[in-house]
């Protein structure tokens, strides 16, 4: 149990900033200079996974490593899903936290990692509350919107957020007897008392941050104003004309959520934005849903 | 504990809703402001809530993200996070000389845990000096209240983070349940004490042989100013934020 509280604690550290995508060391600076409050490492953005159609797998641990030494933020990096021996690695390099992530290329595609088997935290996406649960009983101790990585589209993250959350309302207002509790965590494939807590909570057990897709300082309070503890940026930052100043803009837009002069102050003069990619551009034909993997 | 596990939601916004109505406080009602740039803010505004209904103390709680806001409040506590993160926030928009301002002010009490020790203190170095050559000085910028020299991340990694049940009844009081449950998460450590006049050590961890208080100081207090490099807002135990309430918020160590 004390061990559970080190993990989710360092996500309740995390809560209320941003979390920034980062290919090598001098990115890392960046972002930490920007005032993120973790990065996470890997090879190639989203957005460029998403156009190579290759298989992505966990980062070279030497520009894992080469980031760690460069920060003093936690560092975090992504195993693909079900991948229990490449989470061992970055468990062995003391890395601060996991994303077992729909991004990378699925390693297995019946079971997820056991994670509450390793001591370093995991963070997972989900994209509605039965995926959240079963993220969190396998032991995750951090919950990401699955959104749609590396498109600069928004559409799913919000889409993803209000999900749950309307899955949570719902189920408060209708779950009253002890059968209708058993039948509904049987149906969302979850233990009972996860549902009972997370219903007594009124929202997860714990931290649930914004991911895929946010592009601009708006995006980002958007989430924010949705109930988001915080947010990932993944592409849109290094795929803008200035990075360094979009990074700040987005770190004050998630402190100052609520702030609309404060917002419009630091959505003014960002230079060319991330151009993405429309969710409804993207269809069997000419790509796959990231948020579509995963079960 | 059912009160602290309640929404935050709810707490947050009691507090913004109540706020406009205790600026005029009277003499006798304080303000306590929780820093809420980043970092977990919404479980001290929780914690300190959960006192306040429990013993009924003259007190508001308000997250503060602004000088403006900062100006309202007689107490502040300064949550855990990264001190880097909040560095940079704060100085962008005038909020760092405003906390500086405030923290120095002898009127006034001050908690800073974990990432809110390390901005109290008056030097805060890295625990490795950073490798990469390309790394900028000063993304902490310490407001120099806290006589005491702090090292981050002391005890490594996540991987090194850890939750030691310390005794504590010697300031916070006896108790039934004497152990406190200590959350140090990437904790920093207090290296030593610039000016031990003023500074009382409340807290040492057991040294590397097991003896206890021969380790490292984890808990200081220096008049109005309290530091602990843990997180007594994720103990699920309200004794930490009541003693702070009671000692330096309504006390009078002014």
């Amino acid at each position: 149990m004390s061990e559970f509280k080190v993990k989710a604690g360092l996500a309740q550290m995390l809560k209320g900033g941003v979390i920034m995508d980062v290919v090598n060391a001098e990115q890392a600076v960046i972002a930490e200079r920007a005032g993120a409050c973790a990065v996470m490492a890997l090879e190639r953005i989203p957005a460029d996974m998403r156009k190579s159609g290759q298989v992505c797998r966990m980062s070279d641990p030497k520009m894992v490593r080469e980031i760690m030494a460069a920060v003093s933020i936690p560092v975090m990096a992504k195993v693909r899903i079900g991948h229990t021996v490449e989470a061992q690695i970055l468990q062995a390099l003391q890395i601060d936290y996991i994303d077992e992530s729909e991004v990378l290329t699925p390693a297995d595609k019946q079971n997820h990692i056991r994670k509450s088997e390793f001591t370093v935290p995991y963070v997972c996406g989900a994209k509605n509350l039965g995926e959240a649960l079963r993220r969190i009983s396998e032991g995750a101790a951090m919950i990401r919107t699955k959104g749609e990585a590396g498109t600069g589209d928004v559409s799913e993250a919000v889409k993803h957020i209000t999900q749950i959350r309307a899955e949570i309302a719902w189920a408060k207002e209708n779950l009253r007897t002890a059968e209708e509790l058993e039948a509904h965590a049987k149906e969302l494939r979850v233990p009972v008392e996860l549902l009972k807590d997370v219903l007594s909570r009124g929202k997860l057990p714990v931290v649930n941050f914004a991911a895929g897709g946010v592009a601009t300082p708006a995006d980002a309070a958007l989430l924010m104003q949705l109930g988001c503890d915080g947010v990932f940026v993944g592409s849109g930052i290094f795929k803008s004309s200035n990075p360094d100043k979009l990074a700040r803009a987005i770190v004050q837009a998630t402190t100052h959520y609520e702030d609309p002069m404060k917002l419009l102050e630091v959505s003014t003069d960002l230079g060319d934005l991330m151009a993405g990619v429309s969710i409804d551009s993207i269809n069997k034909g000419n790509g796959i849903r990231l948020s579509e993997v995963g079960w | 504990m059912s009160r602290v596990k309640s929404s935050i939601a709810s707490y947050e916004t009691k507090c913004v809703t109540s706020d406009a109505n205790n600026i005029a406080h009277n003499g006798k009602s304080r303000t306590v402001g929780v820093l809420a740039l980043q970092g977990a803010f919404a479980e001290h505004v929780e914690y300190l809530e959960a006192c306040i209904a429990q013993h009924g103390y003259p007190v508001h709680v308000m997250p503060v993200r602004t000088a403006a806001q900062l100006e309202r409040c007689d107490a502040l506590v300064i949550p855990g996070g990264e001190s880097t993160a909040m560095t940079q926030i704060a100085s962008r928009m005038g909020l760092h000389e405003a906390l500086a301002r405030f923290v120095q002010d002898p009127r006034r009490s001050v908690w800073g845990t974990c990432a809110g020790l390390i901005l109290l203190a008056r030097e805060a170095a890295d625990a490795a000096p950073a490798a990469a050559p390309q790394r900028p000085a000063a993304l902490v910028e310490p407001l120099k209240a806290l006589e005491v020299a702090v090292r981050r991340n002391a005890f490594g990694r996540q991987a090194q983070s850890f939750v030691a049940t310390c005794d504590f009844s010697a300031f916070l009081g006896p108790s039934e349940t004497q152990g406190f449950p200590a959350v140090f998460i990437r904790a920093p450590v207090i290296d030593h004490v610039i000016d031990p006049e003023r500074v009382e050590v409340l807290h040492r961890l057991a040294g590397a042989d097991g003896a206890p208080g021969t380790g490292p100081i984890v808990a200081v207090r220096q008049g109005r100013i309290l530091g602990t490099s843990f997180h007594p807002e994720l103990a699920d135990d309200t004794r930490f934020h009541d003693w702070f309430l009671r000692d330096f918020v309504l006390g009078d160590h002014k």
